[in-house]
């Protein structure tokens, strides 16, 4: 076959994996500092999806850069509304069993899709994006659409962003230490809910930025969420919960095995995934950058 | 006292006689996919199917006095929720009588059901031709064309254009459940009768629901066929369609036969690219020499604001078919009704049409146009349309009768 194609195939897996890794960085982050499997991840990010949507039909008449201003808004929206779960919801099951966490954040979904019918209805929702990505570009000769070179270029700078974030910031040694041990941190004088609730709101903000990124891709549907956060729980399992790195090469390895194996073996693309999960969670359950500290 | 007791007893007789003279309710049940996949078409089909019971309650309802009292229920595009709530339809509600659903899988899991407690079943939306091929269920018809026809009518239309351009080669791209596992193969068996010389390279089958096609968009070009064959619809539809858009695709690769709704050339008016040629189910504009279409398309666009679409039509449809099987049997006893309805011809928005003795299929046609403009209509609609009937696509009576002996 055409070594231009195997590298459209190669680009392709990039972006499902970049926009696998958007989805699942907010979850590990969640549930590497705060033990919250938040099963609801994947409706707040389609929620965010949705909000981009509304910002765009409201701006997009008036505004050229109404796409690129929708999506971070998005985030903003939904960080706040991260905030709001957390501390209704989220801050009194922290010491729940994992099978409950599960159950009341899968309720969370069911509560978010419904609201999400009330506000925006059943029918699907198009951005129609501006002239610049449009058209496709090719790289040595293999197409590309155009807004993906945005979407890998906003993956890497959410990965980057949130390693300067936990390397290089005093929130974000307190962060990492909460992982490691949440009773010495709060020894400390640290207030642990407010270290949660931070970030909690910043694992949503990235899901609504994420859902932003996503709703030009495509429609804006319901349903999404739920294709989506198998293959996200995929990526944090096959990385390891809680590893920043291990979720981006986890979010890669998932977009290539399915990408090749839709050219090679569609039939067997999404068995692969899970072939290669449960291998991990035999083999290595913290996953392939994740610490037996976590288990 | 014995004043009192006569007024109470006149007041009791007026009473019961006031209540033998008011007809029983008519329970219509609605099951359709109102979340999940096929949420978009199931809210059209519903906007359908309620115009019609409110046309047909301001005449007083089924023969002028059975009110119509409807109840919807959503399946999720799941059959397991399918068969719970239409359940709950038949013995909490008392329908008699149930349009169903979205999804192919859901409709033939409904079909026993709807057999063993003797409820009229109408598949609408659904076309797995398996809902009245197989199984064959005496209560369940069919007023859309199957996937059997649909298969046959753009395997028609490709073959006819694969020999006028040299095609030679090409892949399918078909949603991983029952309809789009069936029209595929239909299709392929059709092509390969009707156009020998075709070649096919490959088949994708990417789940019901898949929101990333990027990965199968490239696949299909790397293959560099003539020609792609789809079986993907609702939201599948759209998003793929709008991602290979972005690719580039369509200025490739030719996508002639696959679904593409009034639905889809209105939600998607401005980015669809035009010329491409789409097959669908019953297009409103193929129709509007038929008084019964104007009257519906004037009264859902002052209803809703907008056009309706084929699901819409179909849904409209059903309701209608079954007024006039109960028309002839001249009841709502289901089973008379049933009986009625065997071998009818109803008179519809898309005209006067049958339904086959053999299996309730309604002989109704199928669409093939191309992609473009129309000053008339804010959206694409189809132009030089081929309109293939019911009879000219249906499946010889022959082999449905082996199939139903095979499956003994």
């Amino acid at each position: 076959m055409d070594l231009t194609f195997i590298f459209a195939q190669f680009l392709s897996g990039l972006t499902y994996g970049m926009v696998l890794f958007l989805v699942s960085a907010g979850l590990s982050l969640i549930f590497g500092v705060m033990n919250i499997l938040n099963f609801a991840h994947a409706t707040l990010w389609l929620m965010g999806a949705y909000f981009c949507y509304t910002f765009w039909n409201y701006l997009h008449q008036t505004l050229s850069i109404a796409l690129w201003i929708s999506i971070p808004l998005a985030g903003l929206v939904m960080a706040l509304i991260g905030a709001f779960i957390e501390i209704v919801l989220i801050r009194r099951i922290y010491k729940r069993e994992l099978y409950e966490q599960l159950l009341i954040t899968y309720a969370l979904t069911l509560i978010l899709g419904d609201l999400i019918k009330i506000f925006w209805g059943v029918t699907d929702k198009l951005i129609e994006r501006p002239e610049i990505i449009q058209k496709p570009v090719f790289i040595f000769g293999a197409p590309l659409d155009s807004y993906f070179i945005f979407v890998n270029l906003a993956g890497i700078f959410v990965a980057v962003a949130l390693w300067c974030f936990l390397k290089f910031t005093r929130y974000g040694h307190i962060v990492k230490a909460a992982v490691y041990s949440r009773e010495m941190v709060s020894a400390l004088g640290i207030p642990i809910p407010k270290i949660y609730t931070m970030v909690f709101t910043l694992g949503i903000f990235i899901a609504g930025f994420a859902g932003g990124i996503q709703a030009p891709i495509g429609s804006v549907t319901l349903g999404m969420d739920m294709s989506i956060i198998i293959q996200a729980f995929c990526v944090v399992v096959i990385g390891g919960f809680g590893s920043l790195i291990g979720t981006f090469v986890g979010s890669l390895i998932v977009g290539e095995v399915y990408s090749f194996s839709i050219l090679y073996w569609p039939d067997g693309a999404m068995v692969l995934i899970f072939v290669i999960t449960a291998f991990i969670l035999i083999v290595r359950p913290w996953g392939l950058f994740g610490t037996p500290t976590r288990m | 006292m014995r004043k009192a007791l006569c007024m109470v007893l006149g007041l009791f007789i007026f009473f019961m006689a006031s209540k033998s003279y008011s007809a029983e309710e008519y329970h219509l049940g609605v099951a359709l996919s109102f979340t999940g996949t096929g949420a978009l078409y199931s809210a059209e089909q519903m906007e359908g199917i309620q115009l019609a019971v409110d046309e047909i309650n301001a005449k007083g309802g089924f023969l002028g006095n059975h009110k119509i009292k409807l109840f919807s229920v959503d399946t999720q595009t799941k059959p397991d929720v399918a068969v719970r709530v239409v359940k709950d339809l038949i013995l909490r509600d008392k329908v008699k009588a149930l349009i169903a659903d979205y999804s192919s899988a859901n409709a033939v899991a409904i079909k026993p059901i709807a057999k063993e407690y003797k409820v009229l079943h109408i598949a609408a939306m659904s076309n797995s031709e398996n809902i009245t091929k197989v199984n064959y269920s005496p209560y369940t018809f069919q007023v859309c064309p199957n996937s059997y026809m649909q298969a046959k009518a753009s395997a028609i239309a490709i073959a006819k254009m694969a020999k006028e351009k040299g095609w030679k080669t090409y892949v399918t791209i078909a949603s991983d459940y029952e309809w789009g596992r069936s029209t595929q193969a239909e299709a392929v068996k059709f092509l390969k009768e009707l156009a020998p010389q075709l070649k096919l390279l490959k088949e994708f089958w990417p789940r019901l629901g898949e929101t990333q096609f990027t990965s199968y968009i490239t696949s299909i070009m790397a293959l560099k066929p003539d020609f792609v064959y789809g079986s993907l619809a609702s939201k599948d539809n759209v998003a793929w369609m709008e991602q290979a858009k972005a690719y580039g695709f369509f200025d490739k690769i030719p996508y002639p036969g696959s679904l593409i709704s009034v639905t889809e050339l209105m939600l998607e008016a401005k980015t669809l690219p035009r010329g491409i040629i789409g097959l669908t189910r019953a297009p409103f504009f193929a129709h509007l020499n038929n008084k019964m279409m104007v009257d519906f398309v004037n009264n859902y666009k002052a209803k809703y604001n907008k056009y309706p679409s084929d699901w819409a039509v179909m849904g409209y449809d059903a309701v209608y078919a079954l007024k006039q099987g109960i028309e002839k049997a001249k009841t709502i006893d289901t089973e008379k009704v049933k009986d009625a309805m065997k071998g009818m011809t109803v008179e519809l928005t898309r005209g006067k049409l049958k339904f086959r003795e053999i299996d309730n299929q309604l002989r109704c046609s199928s669409y093939i146009g191309v992609v473009g403009d129309d000053p008339k209509y804010p959206f694409p609609i189809y132009k030089n349309i081929i309109e293939v009937k019911g009879e000219d696509s249906e499946r010889p009576e022959k082999e449905i009768i082996e199939a139903r002996k095979a499956e003994k």
